[in-house]
């Protein structure tokens, strides 16, 4: 066994997981009795209020099943999709904002998205390691208890409701932050970025707080039992400086559970951040999927959906691709 | 010389205070492989930790001290300032090397990670591979994970660490429990090459008095808390003078006889109770009621072969 069968192995079972996802978003809303073509004929009709001919509603059925990729029995969709969304990135046009295609609004808006969740993911678990690491590492002090308690306050809400407080305090009670984010198009400039981190910056605290209280309780556990194994007994016993202790031995121990922590929950934050989007109405994916459920624009949900799916996996995968640098004992099977 | 000047050691627990190692006196000439035997729970481990200096709440010295006979710079050596030469004057070799050693950090970086900072490391891990080739490791252990080494190759890491310096005092807790008795072997003839190059007092515990027999220049025999004989090897284990001793020696198989081995029967006293008298009185053949009533002294029968017995000239004859 080497390095690159062990990157084949978990690329391989990456695809097997976007092509599940991609297949269930495909199935699912052509599960539901409803017809969207049907539907939009209806609404048509109502609209104008009269009948129209029934030639032309064929007409318009047809030109509109071509449009939407609805042609042809369900096996040659499926495919006709699998073929679009892989090879070309293609969802088809935006019902709503028709004719331009999902996949620009989707490349618009996935910036904003990743730029977020990147920024709040990193900041959460390097931050909230860190204190579990110091609470646990002196875990007999009474700060430590302290950073604690934040933490049983904080790991139980949920983000919906933390944003909504954020807001209430931040942008109404002392109005210091927006109350949602506005952000003209333009070119970047220093004062374009300002602007950005400014408006972003309630969302990516709810994100940060969220993620923060179980980042710190679990590294505190983990810190507080490694501190009593063998290899830190006898690092002291040795004259170890209680600094290198604490992080060539406690934390380079208590982290690996952690990196597995944050593999598996970041489907959880991805949702997080889609509802903490919506809250302050950020312009990002999140928003994007909100408003395409209130349009009953299908194309844009299928496109925002399946590029969460390759969001949540990619992430996973990258974490899962790193995780033997930081644990020699994983070997490459 | 270490001198253990009536040593007491004292464990708080939520029940009150407990003493591990009550009054232990004795002069531990230099240059020698000292062996301590004695049933789990009779103050081996704590006597270890209280020479080593670890000494954290609960425990706590709470009568005696200790003259190590180690000059420093600073002056003589004391259980107060100890900890600064830690693997430098005195080290310390655990028993389990498996959970011993840092499972994601390379060998050699857990033998530089006590150094001071301002040490040349790469100079010094140069004189760590020379080191480590001598005691018939592979150099490529050095550069090693733990998971990737066996089990006589972890505790041969961990004598190399606890060697390296040279210290004039090495505790050696049951280090060789863990291993099969052909590493075992190994092991205890390493220790044993490198105490003769290096003339350091090792003090040694081990539960197994084969290995003592084969090891061990003096021999210090623990019971409920104190030391009840203490000796050379060879008077010790040939001419016992405490019936503890002469029952443990007894209990030992030897190849070609094939009768049935006697234990030591019953148990040591809680340490709990008000002891007076002996305490080993309760599981002695020898006892009479002078023993029940009265604590004997630690004497030195012969000429530096010390017991704490009553009946010293009957437990020779016996």
């Amino acid at each position: 066994m080497n390095l690159i069968q062990y990157i084949l192995t978990r690329v391989g079972s990456y695809l097997v997981i976007l092509f599940v996802g991609i297949t269930v978003t495909f199935f699912l809303p052509r599960l539901m009795p409803s017809d969207p073509i049907e539907g939009y004929i209806n609404q048509i009709q109502t609209q104008a209020g009269q009948t129209m001919d029934p030639a032309a509603i064929t007409k318009l059925r047809q030109s509109l099943r071509e449009l939407y990729g609805l042609e042809g029995n369900l096996v040659s969709q499926y495919f006709n999709y699998l073929k679009k969304v892989f090879f070309e990135f293609d969802f088809g046009p935006s019902l709503s904002g028709f004719p331009k295609p999902v996949s620009e609004y989707i490349l618009q808006a996935l910036p904003w998205t990743a730029g977020l969740l990147g920024v709040s993911i990193i900041f959460s678990w390097l931050i909230g390691n860190l204190i579990g690491l110091l609470a646990g590492f002196f875990h007999n002090t009474r700060w430590a208890t302290g950073l604690e308690v934040v933490g049983v306050i904080l790991y139980p809400i949920p983000y919906y409701i933390l944003a909504l407080v954020l807001i209430l305090l931040f942008a109404y009670v002392w109005p210091i932050f927006p109350l949602s984010t506005t952000i003209r198009p333009g070119p970047m400039s220093i004062g374009k970025i300002r602007l950005i981190v400014y408006n972003s910056f309630l969302p990516a605290l709810t994100l940060v707080l969220a993620g923060f209280g179980w980042n710190v309780l679990g590294m505190k556990a983990l810190s507080f039992a490694n501190k009593e194994e063998g290899y830190v007994q006898f690092a002291r016993l040795k004259g170890v400086p209680s600094r290198t202790i604490m992080f060539q031995y406690v934390a380079k121990n208590s982290f690996l559970p952690q990196i597995t922590a944050l593999a598996l929950s970041i489907g959880g934050i991805f949702n997080g951040a889609l509802l903490t989007e919506i809250l302050f109405s950020y312009p990002g994916l999140g928003l994007r999927m909100r408003t395409a459920i209130g349009n009953g624009d299908f194309n844009m949900l299928y496109g925002t959906v399946t590029i969460s799916i390759i969001a949540v996996a990619t992430a996973a995968l990258i974490i899962d691709l790193l995780y033997p640098f930081f644990d020699p004992r994983i070997r490459y099977q | 010389m270490i001198r253990l000047n009536n040593i007491v050691a004292t464990y708080s627990t939520v029940r009150g205070q407990v003493n591990a190692v009550d009054g232990v006196d004795l002069a531990i000439p230099n240059g020698n492989i000292v062996g301590i035997a004695g049933e789990s729970g009779c103050g081996k481990s704590t006597l270890l930790k209280i020479i080593y200096g670890d000494i954290i709440y609960p425990l706590a010295l709470s009568r005696g001290h200790i003259d190590y006979g180690i000059e420093s710079n600073k002056g003589e050596i004391t259980t107060k300032d100890i900890q600064q030469y830690w693997f430098k004057r005195i080290s310390y070799i655990p028993q389990s090397s498996m959970s011993s050693l840092n499972p994601v950090v390379r060998i050699r970086q857990q033998f530089l990670d006590f150094l001071e900072p301002r040490q040349n490391k790469k100079a010094i891990l140069e004189e760590i591979r020379d080191y480590v080739k001598g005691l018939d490791l592979p150099p490529e252990a050095l550069d090693a994970y733990p998971h990737q080494l066996s089990g006589g190759m972890r505790q041969r890491i961990m004598v190399a660490m606890g060697t390296f310096f040279k210290p004039d005092i090495i505790l050696a807790d049951e280090p060789t429990t863990a291993l099969d008795v052909v590493v075992q072997k190994g092991i205890l003839l390493l220790l044993m090459d490198i105490q003769e190059q290096m003339k350091n007092t090792i003090l040694f515990v081990s539960h197994d008095m084969g290995v003592h027999y084969q090891i061990s220049h003096k021999m210090l025999i623990m019971y409920a808390a104190k030391v009840v004989e203490f000796g050379d090897s060879d008077s010790v284990f040939k001419a016992s003078l405490h019936p503890y001793t002469k029952m443990l020696i007894e209990a030992l198989p030897t190849i070609g006889d094939a009768h049935q081995r006697e234990g030591v029967s019953g148990r040591p006293p809680s340490l709990w109770d008000n002891l007076v008298g002996c305490r080993f009185a309760a599981r002695c053949p020898f006892a009479t009621e002078l023993c029940k009533t009265e604590e004997p002294a630690f004497i030195e029968h012969q000429p530096g072969h010390f017991a704490a017995c009553h009946h010293v000239d009957k437990v020779r004859q016996a």
